[in-house]
Parts: structure tokens; C-alpha cells; sequence
């Protein structure tokens, strides 16, 4: 907040001031004030009161993702995510909707490769119902087969327009699909069709006995509530559900390093080539994370980065071109990607972005460029917290993924203390040759007859 | 009728939760009384320069957002100049007498703000969003970018060649062409009916001169509106208004009217235009007409109206998502412009259910006009408006829109502070009326673009009038949409 006694001055002042001020300053990070707590059953409450606006927000946060499919049934832990809007205990079908929805809040969820997030807005009136409700469908689903083939069949509507239907949505989920060789991070979170028709209503049940468990989940509420009263509506409602004696499955397979380049070429209905590469990363509870963030921001956030101003700008060899750290709880990955420009090569493209890469390894980054890159991920993390859904979800992943929800708070902060060579380090450690995949996607008109197939090099190792 | 049951069943369940209590509760619990929500006053104050300045103060969050707003934007793009509008709001920001566009990415990114700009069909706008200490900075260059841009030529070839790309990811899916297609029948050459950042044909043909004559004729003080909000004190956000803008000289010329062609045409008979794409993933399925323009005294007949087709408990997801599994999700929109926007009802389905998909579309829209919604209906559907809006000006930039689209139509800012009654107020006999009276179903315009082998036996068995046209020769500059044969 810019201060009263500024700009009692003259307007000339505050802007000197202002200028000034702008490479240097430490911003005040508005802090998250939360409560912590776990029920006997092993459910974690995390609340965070904020009378900013009558509203609350309401997220449970339960630890199975994605990378917890039942073999042969890739993407049915988001398959399982849409059935917990039918019917449960006390509830019919969508009346999730009626309770959210009806009421002037939302509802949502989603499903990553680690975590499976339910997530409401309401007026601040209606958390106890809202608490209730959460508490029902931990407490157990009871849906019908006709339900089952109808959500089935909304879920492969998801798949055709998440993946079929845009132009590049193949390439981002082969790059996924290709980066791992052994984690079941390889599979897709949307799955596939033919494991989507396989799965039946008996893994249905099976899966919600296996993962919604009291101590497999989180609950965050932030926004305007009384504390006493959510603990007395928390313990009413939640209190009661058992916790299973049975072991709680976890994912043990350990990702292998890389021992080599993988260079892939794949065809598709776009009509520019597009070129990805990924490095595999530690997971994200890993110190080297923030590292990997600032040199994300330093090639890939905004015009003045790096991969924009040589690829776009300077250039002119692609349309548009992103680098993205992707965490995950287990392994991580680092992408950069590409669409060309017309009649541009895939091959100078990915030539101008090892360029970039090299060029971050050999020289340290300038203290401005360094000051840039952390003021743009701080201000992003303001402008994720100024609702309280956003509080809520810093919570519930530094609680769930990073295994404390205080890194909400001293993340950003953080993030500050990473030093240019630190960002050196890291590429020079993780952006090797030997830890590379390159994924060329063509046109389908440009695989001609007398081409082979670039297909020889995959899984070298 | 979901819906309707399901609302009987809450009524009950409410009562049974008077009865039982402490045992294991089988029904949701009741609300306690609602807290009552009041949003920021907007103050204002035009410079003698005539510049509209408008403050709106926020402080829990140390952000601030400022915005230009030229009340002037694709509308008045000449038919063969499409996109001109929207490619000079997008050079602002690539070069100004002193600053490169490379100093300027640096020096905004330097401050961690966002600087963005583009042309809506009513307006070009400028923006920025930093940090509450960095306004200053922020603005000096928000300023430099609206009063002093270059359009050199170099920037211009680039970011041409930046909209071409763009475009033609764009066709290459299904639901863009579908909307593309869609305004251009709808529209044909009047001032909505060309994509708002062009053709492959237009954008070709834009010189630095059209682009000038843009920035010359619109880009002045008395055509625009600054707007700024967050946590910053209105003293100090006129005093940096003052600083930026004061001397931004109001040429002598008059501010431009809009010639009188510039009014939608009439609604025509339903078109039914197939778009073949073999290759499309999935068929994307458009319902269009004219809508209402933003100062129609049934707007807020007109937006209940929307909300009881969309959102996800909307009839239109009801029936094409939840009923039937036929869609990850179908919605419909109702842009109130300067003139008469389009109101569009929209779902992606695969290839197969094309034509089922648009006769549910249809349906559900001659629905509306045959039956008032009931009011267990029609409550819900209020109340989905006004949570949207109130979770929308949660956030400065949210604020700061919203604040700026009142402004932009001349109505009253206090609006924000009215919007909750005035959806309150609208009855189920409105929406029927309105329903009536601005959606038929029978003159709108049905487009479908994929892969039609799937679809098309289908659609010719519900329509007589359907139009096949092949991908290839699609053409977006003219209402016939099809190349013209050249050999």
C-alpha cells in the first residue's frame, strides 16, 4: 500500500520514490493466519478465518492422483473424481449442485497426477451444509450403473475436447505420456477410451473404499467463519467417519535417470509443427524447486523472457513458445515448448532453444534480471491469494505435497533468497544432453511416402 | 425437470431436518442468516482535458490495477481493414518515441506488472497490474504506451505475422470456426461480423496507415476513460492521473460519431451451415441470433434469461451433459454490446451426435418462450448470477472491468451496488416474455463444424435447408462463406 505520508507530497516525489524503489524493495507479504489440527481418525483441518467478503471457501484435499489408476484403468482416478457428484450416503445426484450452485457459490474438483482436490464457494451461511456434505460423501458413495455409463460417457466428451479436438492436444499429452519410462506419471490424467470402457462400477466402489479415508484427506475452509464453530461442525460431522484398518497403497516405483537423449517425432492434425522438450526434475518438495521457478520465470514468463524475445521476437522462428516447471509429488518435469511459425523448421526452433538454455548455464544472471524474474512470481502469488479459494489452495498443497501448510507463508519469501548462481547450478545440473527428450510434432500432411518415419531413436535406453 | 424435483425434495428434506437432530445427520443442515455485502464506491473526476478518471479503492490486497479505456474498438474497423482495431491497441505496447518494445517488456516485467492491450468490439483498452508500491512506475509507462506509440514498421510486420499464426491455430479447431462462422452469417458485413482480429485476406492488406488513422481519430482524452483500483488512496490515484494524463492534449476536431451503417441488420431466416472438417476431433455445434444491445431496458430480463439456459445446472447442460452424457459441456451467452450483440447457445460433442446436439440447442431455447420457468427453477438460477458477480469483484482486476464496462455505456457506476436487486426483481414472466420477444429459436442460424459423414443424413433428415461447405473452401469475408471458384 503506498503510504499517506507520500503522497502528501508533491506528485513529482512520489514517482522519484517510486522509481527508485522499484529493483530494491522487499514487498510485504500479506501472511496467512491458519489453525492446524488432526481428528482421531487422521483427517487434517486447516482453517483460515477472513472476514474480507461473506463468503467461505471450502476445499478437501484427498492424496490420490492420477498416478494411483488401478492397472489397465488409466485416468479413472478422474473418471472416480466426476462420480463423487452422484449420489452418496444422503444425497442424490448433483444435489452438490443444489447446495452450491442454487445458492449463488460453485462447486468444482480436480484430479492431478498426485491429488484429487473437491472444491466450493459459498455464501459464508452455508458452511455447516457445506461441511455436511463433504462429510457424506467421504462417509460413502452409492451410485448406479446408469449414472456410472452416463458420467462415463461426459468423461470421454473430456477426452475428445481436451485432446482430440485442439489442434495440439496430442502433443501435450504424448509428451507427458513419453517422459517416463517407468513412474506411472507416463499415464495421462484424462486416461484413454479403451480403459475408460473397461472400468465398471465394481471399481467404482473399490477405489473410494481404497483412497476416501479420513486420514488420506485435508480439509481446508477459508474465508468468513468462526473458528469454534467450524471445530464443533468439523467434529460433528467428520468426527464419526472410522478410519480403515487396511494399509493405505502408495506408489513406490522410483522414476530412473535418464542415460541418454530420446528424440521422438509423432504426426497430427496441426497445421504448424510444433517441438517439446522435457528434463526430468526432482520432485517438489526438492530445494532445488525454487531455483528451477526463477529460471522458469527467466525464460518463459512474459515478452522481456528469454525464449520469447529470441524465438518470437527477435527471431521470428515460432508463433509461441513456453517453459513450464511442472511439480509433482515424485518426479518433476521441465518443458519447453513451441508452436512454429509458418514454414519455419522444428529443427532451428529447437536449435534457438538450447541456444537459451546454454546461454543460462555459461553466464550468471543479472541482479535485475534475477530481481525481475522473483518480482513476477511474487506478484503472481498475490494475485493467486486475493480470493480465498486461492488461500485455500496455497493451504492444501503446501499441506498435502509439500507436507506443511506454513510453506504457504514462507515460500514466497523464499523464493527471494535464491541466488544467480543457484539458478546457474540448476540448469547446469538438470538441462543435460543425457537427461533430454525432444518430441517433433508434424503435420500429417507432411509425412510423405518416401520418408520414413522418425521414429528409431525411442527409448534408447 | 430435474430441477423442479430436486428443489421439492431440498423443501422436504428442510423440514425433516427441523424433526431429527443429534443422531446421524441424513439431511443438509439449515443456513444461518445471510451477511448482507456492499461493494467499494467508485469516485470520479474529468480532467480539463476531458479525460474521465474513475478511482475505486481496495485495500486488502497490495495490488493495484490502472486501465485505459478508448470507447471506440473493432466496430469501427472497415470491412476489408478487420482486425485494425485490435492490432493498434496491441502495437501500443511495442515501441513508443521513448521506449523500444523490448524496454518496455523489460521495464514493466522489472516491476512484476502485466501490461496488456486489445480491442473488444466496443472499446480498446490498455492495462496494467503491479504491485501497490509500483503504480508509479506503472503508470508512467501505461501513459507513454497510450500517447506516444510509433507503429514502426518492423513491430507491425511481426505482430502481423504473430496474428496470422494465431489465426491459424485457430482454424484449425472446430469451436473457433464454428464461431467465426457464426458472426459472419449472422452479421454479414456489418460492424460485428468479421473476426475481431481478422482474416487471413484482411490482416494482409492493413498498412501503417490505417493504422495511424486509428490511434489518430480514436486515441484521444475526451474519447477515454481511466480507471484505477485497488489499494491505492484516490487523493494519491487523481494526483498520478494528473501527472500521466494531464497533459495529453484534446485535439479540436470533434470526437468521431459512428455512421448509421453501423447498426446490426435484421435477424434473417435460420441458416443451417455445415462446416466439413474430416479430420475434427469432435463436432462443434453453435445456435445463433441477435441478442440485445447493453442499454436495452430488458437487460437483466435478458441475462436471468441466459442463466436459466447456462451454468452448469443450466437447462442446456442438464439436458446435453447430465441427462445424456453428450457433452463435457454445453452453455450459452448473451453479449450485450453498443449494438446488438449475439446470443449464442454452443456444446462440443463427438462427431456422431452433431445433429442431436443442435436439435437439443433448439429445443431448449423454444422451451424458454413455451412455459414461464418455475420458481423453484428460477431462483437458483438468480442466485448463480449474483454469486458470479459478487466472486468477480472480489478481485481488483474483476472490479476494475466491471467498473470500466458501466462507465464505457454511460451508465451509472452506483450500478454495482443495484445489480443484486435488479436480478432479484425479474419474475418467471420475464423471462418468458423476454424469451418471446428476443430469442426465437425458429430465425436463428445452426452451425456445425466437423466431420459431417458423421453427422450430415442426420441434420438433412431435421432440416431441409442445410449448407455443406468444405473446410477448405471456407471463406470468413463473405456472408456466402465459400471461396469463389477461380481457375
Amino acid at each position: 500500500m503506498i503510504r499517506e505520508s507520500l503522497i502528501q507530497t508533491a506528485a513529482i516525489a512520489v514517482i522519484i520514490l517510486t522509481l527508485h524503489s522499484a529493483a530494491a524493495t522487499q514487498t510485504r507479504m500479506p501472511q496467512i493466519q491458519f489453525s492446524d489440527r488432526t481428528l482421531k481418525n487422521g483427517l487434517r483441518v486447516i482453517g483460515a478465518p477472513d472476514h474480507s467478503s461473506p463468503t467461505v471457501s471450502i476445499q478437501v484435499w484427498y492424496h490420490v492422483g492420477s498416478k494411483d489408476d488401478p492397472n489397465q484403468r488409466s485416468g479413472f482416478a478422474h473418471l472416480f473424481e466426476h462420480m463423487m457428484f452422484k449420489s452418496t450416503r444422503n444425497m442424490k445426484s448433483e444435489m452438490m449442485d443444489r447446495l452450491t450452485e442454487d445458492v449463488g457459490g460453485f462447486n468444482n474438483a480436480f484430479t492431478s497426477d498426485d491429488v484429487t482436490v473437491y472444491y466450493e464457494v459459498v455464501p459464508s451461511n452455508y458452511l455447516e451444509t457445506l461441511i455436511w456434505a463433504e462429510a457424506d460423501r467421504l462417509a460413502g458413495l452409492n451410485v448406479d450403473d446408469t449414472n456410472f455409463k452416463s458420467e462415463r460417457d461426459v468423461v470421454k466428451e473430456e477426452y475428445r475436447e481436451s485432446v482430440l479436438a485442439p489442434p495440439y492436444g496430442r502433443f501435450e499429452f504424448l509428451l507427458q505420456q513419453r517422459s517416463y519410462l517407468a513412474h506411472p506419471y507416463m499415464r495421462p490424467t484424462i486416461g484413454s477410451i479403451e480403459d475408460l470402457d473397461a472400468a465398471s462400477l465394481k471399481d467404482v466402489q473399490d477405489f473410494h473404499a481404497t483412497y476416501y479415508r479420513p486420514d488420506n484427506a485435508t480439509l481446508v475452509v477459508v474465508g468468513d467463519f468462526d473458528p469454534k464453530q467450524l471445530d464443533a461442525w468439523v467434529d460433528k460431522y467428520f468426527g464419526p467417519i472410522a478410519k480403515p484398518d487396511r494399509v493405505l497403497p502408495r506408489v513406490g516405483i522410483k522414476e530412473p535417470a535418464r542415460k541418454g537423449e530420446v528424440r521422438l517425432t509423432e504426426y497430427g492434425i496441426n497445421d504448424l509443427p510444433s517441438v517439446g522438450l522435457t528434463f526430468l526434475t526432482p520432485g517438489q518438495s526438492d530445494a532445488d524447486t525454487d531455483a528451477l521457478d526463477v529460471a522458469q520465470a527467466i525464460l518463459g514468463v512474459g515478452e522481456s523472457s528469454r525464449l520469447y524475445h529470441a524465438l518470437v521476437y527477435e527471431q521470428q522462428l515460432v508463433a509461441e513458445v513456453a517453459a513450464r516447471a511442472d511439480s509433482r509429488e515424485d518426479a518433476s518435469l521441465f518443458l519447453v515448448s513451441a508452436v512454429l511459425s509458418e514454414g519455419k523448421k522444428p529443427a532451428d526452433a529447437e536449435r534457438s532453444i538450447l541456444a537459451e538454455i546454454k546461454r543460462l548455464q555459461d553466464v550468471p544472471v543479472s541482479a535485475a534480471e534475477l530481481d525481475k524474474a522473483k518480482n513476477q512470481l511474487i506478484t503472481n502469488g498475490l494475485r493467486e491469494r486475493e480470493t480465498s479459494d486461492g488461500k485455500a489452495l496455497a493451504l492444501g498443497e503446501a499441506a498435502v505435497l509439500l507436507g506443511d501448510p506454513k510453506r504457504a507463508n514462507t515460500d514466497l519469501a523464499r523464493l527471494q533468497s535464491v541466488s544467480a548462481a543457484d539458478v546457474q547450478r540448476v540448469m547446469r545440473k538438470y538441462f543435460t544432453e543425457a537427461n533430454r527428450l525432444v518430441l517433433y510434432y508434424l503435420p500429417e500432411a507432411s509425412r510423405t511416402g518416401n520418408l520414413h518415419r522418425d521414429r528409431t531413436r525411442k527409448e534408447v535406453n | 425437470m430435474t430441477t423442479v424435483r430436486l428443489a421439492t425434495i431440498m423443501a422436504i428434506i428442510v423440514l425433516l431436518a427441523l424433526v431429527v437432530a443429534a443422531q446421524t445427520q441424513t439431511t443438509p443442515p439449515l443456513p444461518s442468516t445471510p451477511r448482507s455485502v456492499s461493494f467499494p464506491k467508485p469516485i470520479e473526476r474529468t480532467l480539463p482535458n476531458g479525460l474521465r478518471v474513475i478511482v475505486v479503492e481496495r485495500h486488502n490486497t497490495p495490488l493495484v490495477s490502472a486501465m485505459l479505456v478508448i470507447k471506440n474498438g473493432g466496430e469501427v474497423d472497415p470491412l476489408e481493414l478487420a482486425g485494425v482495431s485490435d492490432l493498434t491497441a496491441n502495437l501500443l505496447t511495442k515501441g513508443t518515441t521513448t521506449r523500444s518494445a523490448t524496454r518496455i517488456a523489460q521495464e514493466v516485467e522489472g516491476l512484476g506488472g502485466l501490461l496488456d492491450s486489445g480491442a473488444q468490439w466496443d472499446s480498446s483498452r490498455v492495462s496494467v497490474g503491479v504491485m501497490s508500491e509500483k503504480i508509479g512506475p506503472a503508470m508512467s509507462i501505461l501513459a507513454d504506451v497510450a500517447r506516444q506509440p510509433t507503429f514502426k514498421n518492423d513491430e507491425i510486420e511481426r505482430l502481423r505475422q504473430q496474428y496470422i499464426d494465431s489465426l491459424t491455430l485457430a482454424l484449425d479447431e472446430p469451436g473457433s470456426i464454428a464461431r467465426f462462422v457464426g458472426t459472419k452469417v449472422l452479421y454479414g458485413d456489418g460492424p460485428y461480423g468479421h473476426p475481431i482480429s481478422g482474416t487471413l485476406e484482411s490482416l494482409k492488406r492493413i498498412s501503417r496507415s490505417d493504422i495511424l488513422k486509428i490511434h489518430r481519430l480514436f486515441y484521444r482524452p475526451d474519447n477515454a476513460i481511466l480507471l484505477i483500483g485497488g489499494d491505492i488512496n484516490s487523493t494519491a490515484g487523481f494526483s498520478l492521473a494528473t501527472r500521466f494524463f494531464g497533459g495529453w492534449l484534446k485535439p479540436r476536431t470533434p470526437v468521431p460519431t459512428l455512421s448509421a451503417a453501423n447498426k446490426a441488420t435484421d435477424q434473417r431466416t435460420g441458416r443451417v451451415v455445415v462446416i466439413d472438417k474430416p479430420d475434427a476431433g469432435q463436432a462443434a455445434v453453435f445456435l445463433i441470433r441477435r441478442g440485445i444491445d447493453r442499454k436495452d431496458s430488458d437487460y437483466y430480463r435478458g441475462i436471468v434469461t441466459n442463466s436459466v439456459l447456462n451454468g452448469y445446472s443450466g437447462r442446456l447442460n442438464q439436458e446435453i451433459r447430465i441427462k445424456r452424457g453428450l457433452s463435457y459441456g454445453a452453455g450459452s451467452s448473451l453479449d450485450a454490446r453498443r449494438n446488438v450483440g449475439p446470443f449464442v447457445a454452443v456444446a462440443q460433442t463427438k462427431n456422431e451426435s452433431g445433429a442431436e446436439v443442435a436439435d437439443l440447442l433448439k429445443s431448449e431455447v423454444e422451451r424458454l418462450s413455451s412455459a414461464p420457468p418455475a420458481d423453484a427453477e428460477l431462483t437458483p438460477r438468480k442466485a448463480v448470477l449474483i454469486g458470479d458477480f459478487s466472486r468477480n469483484l472480489e478481485t481488483v482486476n474483476g472490479l476494475v472491468s466491471r467498473i470500466s464496462s458501466l462507465a464505457l455505456h454511460g451508465l451509472s457506476l452506483d450500478e454495482i451496488n443495484r445489480y443484486i436487486d435488479n436480478v432479484q426483481r425479474i419474475t418467471a414472466a420475464d423471462v418468458q416474455r423476454f424469451a418471446n420477444m428476443k430469442l426465437d429459436a425458429k430465425s436463428s442460424d445452426i452451425i456445425i463444424v466437423g466431420n459431417s459423414k458423421a453427422f450430415l443424413p442426420d441434420l438433412q433428415k431435421r432440416y431441409a435447408n442445410v449448407e455443406v461447405i468444405p473446410f477448405a473452401e471456407l471463406d470468413l469475408n463473405t456472408r456466402l462463406l465459400k471461396k469463389k471458384q477461380v481457375q
